[in-house]
């Protein structure tokens, strides 16, 4: 039985070690002192893993250990009280990255990750909500990240018309940026400039309704249709509309032919699965525009492909459902 | 465990701690159970299963032959391999049997001496135990996805039904007809439950990807459509205002009644504050759901942290209520598990599947000393 403590610091970040999986190194059974982090796996030796960004073991949040019930086991002793205390070593935080293990943290590393270049700099750099999931393990504390940077203004969240639970972070002073350069000399330059004065820092929603826009911002119809128009508003419902991103459509097409063509190496493997780093070293099909990591990260995000850990390093299987 | 119990002997400490510990620790250890087994009646897949809430003892089980079972849980034998025998049945053979497949049965909250069963075949039956016949019947004009009936309430016996069409009946057992309808959804209602805190408020989940709550003493519309990205509330908006982003599917309160779980063909959970609507963005992560009808699944109660039991595929998953993280997956069928019931004196968790195997999972160690105890 195959047991993955928590990764070692990963070099781009500060070095803190981060007992998130407390449950699995505070067993006795798989020795070190409750300090430490103990590792098993061989996948931070691969050379792959030296060249790519995000070094050593780019997928804490969802690797599953071999035999289920150990988790069951730990969390009994907790049940009636017996804890052990752990010290936290000294921790030095960059107050802008947010940190390590973070959502923030994993946005910031994930937007490293799109390639702006594609798009000629038109669009800011969208990073999905699932690759947020892969970076971060436990989802819920991720998603409640993910609201309070939403409540500060730092990220909007906005709606890919593909899936309607796929959902793309993207900062909010890239988004304003982009989106002047994009309406600049263009008759509806005045509608959107004043959305981003006044409905942006206001509303961090991702869709506005028909009587916000009209009575608490002061929109009339005709500027509501130049904001369609412009890109920034998409149609929801009768009286409703999400936020866009303007030329987001060319990513989306991107995204989509990419993550199928990438399920589709996995697809052809043999018996469904294939190793972590024996897809990344593959060479990418010309459909995939956005780079293999970016789908990667992706797919196990969505749970569109199992983690699992093995001897060998990370394996990705297709689930049987 | 002993400290506990040195605990609570010298008043240290609540009764009530170690009864939730020992719980918890009975959850956590949850396993097929090789030694228990239920006695095979139905001859086709089971859809809804129900132990009544007064003892514990007994449990009814729906199936798609429209045949209705009930079992005797208690194992009365000293021996540790143990069949759970069916005391009565109501079979194709009873004139008032139910034409087409039962989709929800259940017993009357306060006694064992009535149950409900309602099926495909547009009616709600009410039957009497102990003569095993049809006290009254319900008809209506759609097929009948499920009922429920209200478990706190003493001031009113309204079984709320969800059928094909958009609009939720509720019956009155005491003047025998339907006494009112709810309007406001608009595809067909695939799961109903009252909550187990206050006497009137509803919670309906439909084919419309929309859950609403209802306080059935008022006469216009409902009091919240749940919304899963917590916008502002307004009016005007109700209408745009979804709990998931395909069909929902499954409706379970918490045993307090302060939250309320949803299902959805969106392979999604969420868990939602039931007196504010708020979606609490607690994330289980994929939870497959390829159900074209209700998915029957349920909470633990009486634990320290809160577990929900869903059917996923061959498995039931389980997942903690407010942390959203998956404890385990319990695995003993072959096929598609559709409902699953806990009961919550012996943490003897039954569930069954479409091939009418019913498996047991319960705890494996030393159950003869615990229940002792127990008693």
């Amino acid at each position: 039985m195959l047991v993955c403590a928590s990764p070692p610091p990963l070099p781009a970040l500060t070095g803190l070690r981060d007992d998130k999986l407390t449950l699995l190194s505070s067993s006795p059974g798989l020795g070190g002192t409750p300090g430490e982090t103990v590792r098993h796996c061989s996948a931070p030796e691969d050379p792959i893993f030296r060249f790519s960004s995000l070094h050593s073991y780019p997928f804490p949040g969802t690797i599953k250990s071999r035999d289920m019930s150990w988790k069951r086991h730990h969390l009994i002793p907790e049940t009636f009280g017996v804890k052990r205390r752990r010290k936290r070593g000294p921790v030095e935080s960059d107050p802008l990255r947010g940190e390590p293990g973070s959502a923030r943290a994993a946005v910031s590393e994930l937007m490293q990750l799109f390639p702006r270049g594609l798009f000629e700099d038109a669009l800011p750099p969208i990073v999905l909500r699932s690759q947020v999931y892969s970076l971060v393990p436990d989802r819920t504390v991720a998603d409640r990240q993910l609201k309070e940077l939403q409540e500060q203004g730092e990220i909007r969240i906005v709606q890919l018309g593909f899936d309607l639970d796929a959902h793309g972070i993207i900062f909010t002073e890239d988004y304003r940026t982009r989106v002047l350069k994009a309406c600049d000399g263009r008759p509806y330059a005045g509608a959107v400039q004043k959305f981003l004065a006044s409905v942006l820092p206001a509303c961090g929603d991702l869709s506005f309704q028909q009587d916000q826009m009209t009575q608490t911002f002061g929109f009339r119809d005709s500027e509501i249709t130049h904001l369609v128009n412009a890109g920034v508003l998409t149609v929801r419902d009768a009286g409703s509309w999400w936020l866009a991103v303007p030329g987001a459509g060319r990513f989306i097409k991107y995204f989509v032919k990419g993550r199928q063509a990438v399920l589709g190496m996995v697809r052809k493997a043999k018996y469904r699965e294939l190793l972590l780093s024996e897809l990344l070293g593959r060479r990418a099909p010309v459909v995939v525009r956005l780079g293999l990591t970016y789908h990667v990260h992706d797919l196990i995000g969505a749970q569109l492909v199992d983690c699992i850990s093995t001897t060998s390093g990370t394996l990705l299987r297709l689930p049987e459902t | 465990m002993l400290g506990f119990l040195s605990a609570r002997q010298t008043g240290l400490e609540d009764p009530l701690r170690l009864r939730r510990a020992e719980s918890t620790r009975r959850v956590l250890g949850l396993e097929l159970n090789k030694d228990r087994d239920v006695e095979r009646i139905h001859g086709g897949g089971i859809n809804t299963l129900d132990i009544e809430p007064v003892e514990g003892r007994y449990m009814l089980s729906g199936g798609s032959d429209g045949v209705i079972v009930l079992y005797d849980l208690e194992n009365s034998s000293r021996q540790s391999y143990y069949t759970c025998k069916a005391v009565c049945s109501i079979g194709r053979d009873h004139p008032d049997v139910h034409r087409y497949s039962v989709e929800t049965v259940q017993w009357y909250p306060h006694d064992t001496g009535m149950f409900t069963s309602s099926s495909f075949d547009k009616t709600l039956k009410v039957w009497d135990t102990n003569t095993l016949q049809t006290a009254d019947v319900f008809n209506f004009e759609e097929t009948v996805y499920s009922h429920h009936m209200s478990p706190v309430s003493t001031k009113h016996c309204l079984v709320a039904v969800g059928t094909r069409g958009p609009k939720v009946q509720l019956c009155d057992l005491k003047s025998g007809s339907c006494s009112h309808i709810l309007q406001g959804h608009r595809q067909e209602i695939l799961a109903v439950s009252w909550s187990p805190r206050y006497d009137y408020i509803l919670a309906t989940a439909s084919a419309d990807s929309r859950v609403k709550l209802w306080d059935v003493r008022r006469a216009s519309g409902c009091l919240i459509t749940l919304d899963q990205h917590n916008g502002k509330k307004s009016q005007a908006v109700e209408s745009a205002n979804t709990a998931h982003n395909g069909k929902v599917n499954g409706l379970c309160f918490t045993s307090d009644g302060l939250h309320l779980l949803t299902v959805g063909t969106d392979n999604r959970m969420r868990l939602w504050n039931s007196s504010n609507g708020e979606n609490t963005l607690v994330n289980y992560g994929k939870v497959c759901n390829n159900s074209k009808k209700g998915l029957k699944f349920t909470v633990s109660c009486g634990c320290s942290s809160e577990f929900v039991f869903v059917p996923y595929g061959s498995t039931i998953a389980v997942y903690t209520v407010y942390s959203g993280e998956q404890i385990t997956m319990l695995k003993g069928h072959y096929k598609t598990v559709d409902c699953c019931v806990f009961q919550s004196n012996f943490q003897i968790f039954s569930y069954h599947q479409w091939s009418r195997w019913f498996f047991i999972f319960s705890e494996n160690i030393c159950t003869n000393y615990l229940m002792h105890f127990f008693k």
